[in-house]
């Protein structure tokens, strides 16, 4: 039966931590590349 | 028959699924199955769009002269069919395909932020209304091609900020989907399931995740450069103020190359999945096939000129350039050297899904020889521009990522549904798209080689009989396409019951669940006995 399984689960808190530290990470790279390339931009511009 | 239709398998599951219903299950999804399904059915409505765009191009170089379509509208066309069956059909294919099979694969629930998965996935027919509403616009929909180069973009009408904004919608949805996809891999992953475990569909999908979060905002920037220069006053691309048009090229392709890795990469994964599973054998090299995606992807940031060869540059930059370029060769040759020794000696069997696999075999490497002589600089020089170019990219993608996802949809529909296919009938649907891909696209390389260029909608008349050979490719690969979803319709409506396992070789987490799987599957991590099973590389 499907999701039968020995192993035992993580702990649930340990587990969600470690997704909204990775978001957050990956979140704020994106932002990061996707805002400061543009604002990189606009500076560049005004000069 | 090489499936398994245990008719007995239990789908007691089914009293265990909570499922919402009617149209809120859709707007409100947040399970990966239903937006994978979504993902899917969006990517299949782009694919018609965007290919019914192609017969327009195909049917107007029929013949010389000036037949059906203006001009402009032509141009149109080129452009947004690239758009189309780049950001509209290929990419949310392959997120729908990572959103269904990823956490099924990996032991884990289901993606990571599920409501950033509805959103990621809500944005595109929204961006994609946006963009083809900009047909209907004075001045008409974008004609500068999808490569966008100013100053052609910069002359475009009322469509041409709606093209911009929905460029940026598109991007952002996919750098959310992205990144659900490698917080998922990285933390909901079944324990014992660890990295070098992984089936290879999950490593690139990883691996494409990262490029997309790292080239996105690229492709933003540039774009909203255009914006700045076509509405305020800047002169970024404009010699006249002291801009560089060739400065948008650059960055376009700093994008634009890893793009290519972005749509090619998850069907390497796939064909890793589905050779050994019709082999009867595991796959030769797993760990060599995951360095080689790494370097494939570490490769293609550092080749980008070799779009723009023709533009000018030191002699020192077309040598890295080209060098680079034809470094890819390796890590390529490593995969398609692994496929074909994971098949010597194998118990072969030839099943939709291999067919599929096979022919992206042959076809892609076809392209890949051609791209390595569009890297060769001197060459270039004759070749820039032309059908050649046409060919070769048009190989890449679509015997390349279009005949993966079809295998891919072929490999693992069983298991989506519980229900096999009409196998005879996704036989001919390949038979008939790998003989006319070839029809459509072959003569493609002789018009390029004598000259004839690309992006015309009128030629001189001794490039006729090629483009009518492959206009006919053409309209036979369209029409033979719409077996596809006929042949998925008819399975989800019923068929022959397959059981977990639908296909005998298979081997990985997703099979160790019910045909179909359940609405919410490995509620509980799967045993690490199961993994081991699973990890059969």
């Amino acid at each position: 039966m499907a999701g039968n399984g020995t192993s035992t689960a993580p702990d649930a808190g340990q587990r969600q931590r470690g997704v909204r530290r990775t978001a957050l990470l990956l979140g704020i790279v994106a932002a990061v590349f996707y805002v400061g390339f543009i604002a990189m931009m606009v500076w560049r511009a005004t000069r | 028959m090489a499936y398994n239709d245990h008719a007995a398998t239990a789908h007691d599951h089914d009293a265990h699924d909570h499922k919402p219903h009617g149209w809120r299950r859709w707007v409100f999804a947040t399970n990966h199955k239903d937006i994978g399904t979504m993902y899917l059915v969006f990517a299949g409505i782009s694919f018609f769009i965007g290919g019914s765009m192609a017969m327009l191009i195909r049917l107007e170089l029929f013949k010389p002269g000036m037949q059906f379509l203006d001009p402009m509208f032509f141009n149109s066309m080129t452009t947004m069919h690239a758009l189309e069956m780049i950001f509209g059909a290929v990419m949310p294919a392959w997120t729908g395909l990572a959103n269904w099979m990823i956490p099924m694969q990996v032991g884990a629930p289901d993606m990571a932020l599920p409501r950033l998965n509805n959103f990621s996935f809500w944005i595109l027919p929204f961006a994609f209304t946006l963009l083809l509403s900009t047909l209907f616009v004075p001045g008409g929909g974008p004609a500068g091609g999808w490569t966008m180069y100013p100053p052609l973009m910069l002359q475009g009408g009322a469509g041409f900020p709606m093209t911009i904004f929905a460029i940026h919608m598109m991007g952002i949805s996919s750098i959310l989907g992205a990144i659900n996809v490698v917080v998922t891999i990285m933390n909901l992953r079944a324990p014992g399931m660890t990295l070098l475990r992984m089936p290879l569909f999950v490593w690139t999908w990883l691996i494409t995740a990262y490029l997309l979060i790292a080239v996105m905002p690229v492709l933003a920037g540039a774009v909203t450069m255009l914006l700045t220069d076509h509405f305020f006053g800047t002169t970024f691309f404009t010699a006249a103020g002291g801009g560089d048009p060739v400065m948008f090229q650059h960055i376009f392709w700093f994008f634009g190359h890893p793009e290519v890795y972005i749509l090619i990469l998850p069907a390497f994964g796939v064909v890793s999945e589905i050779i050994p599973t019709f082999s009867r054998k595991p796959l030769f090299g797993y760990e060599a096939m995951v360095y080689a995606t790494a370097s494939i992807a570490f490769l293609s940031f550092i080749v980008w000129a070799h779009h723009m060869f023709t533009v000018g540059m030191p002699l020192a930059g077309q040598l890295f350039f080209m060098l680079s370029t034809m470094l890819i060769a390796i890590p390529t040759g490593v995969k398609v050297f692994n496929w074909t020794a994971t098949m010597y000696r194998g118990s072969l069997s030839f099943e939709p899904p291999m067919l599929f696999a096979l022919s992206f075999l042959f076809l892609f490497t076809i392209g890949g020889l051609s791209g390595l002589m569009l890297a060769i600089v001197p060459a270039d020089y004759q070749y820039q521009d032309t059908y050649f170019v046409v060919a070769h990219f048009h190989y890449v993608l679509v015997p390349g990522a279009v005949f993966a996802i079809m295998g891919a949809i072929y490999y693992w529909l069983p298991k989506w549904t519980g229900n096999m296919y009409d196998q005879k009938l996704a036989t001919w649907h390949f038979w008939l798209s790998t003989i006319f891909v070839n029809v459509l696209f072959f003569p493609q390389h002789f018009l390029g080689l004598a000259g004839m260029p690309r992006r015309i909608p009128d030629y001189a008349v001794q490039f006729t009989d090629w483009n009518m050979v492959s206009s006919i490719g053409g309209f036979a690969f369209g029409l033979s396409q719409f077996l596809f979803p006929y042949i998925i319709w008819k399975c989800v409506r019923g068929g022959v019951r397959v059981g977990n396992r639908a296909w005998e070789g298979a081997h990985g987490l997703e099979w160790e669940l019910p045909s179909p799987p359940p609405f919410h599957s490995w509620t509980e991590p799967p045993s690490d006995a199961l993994i081991q099973r699973g990890a059969a590389h």
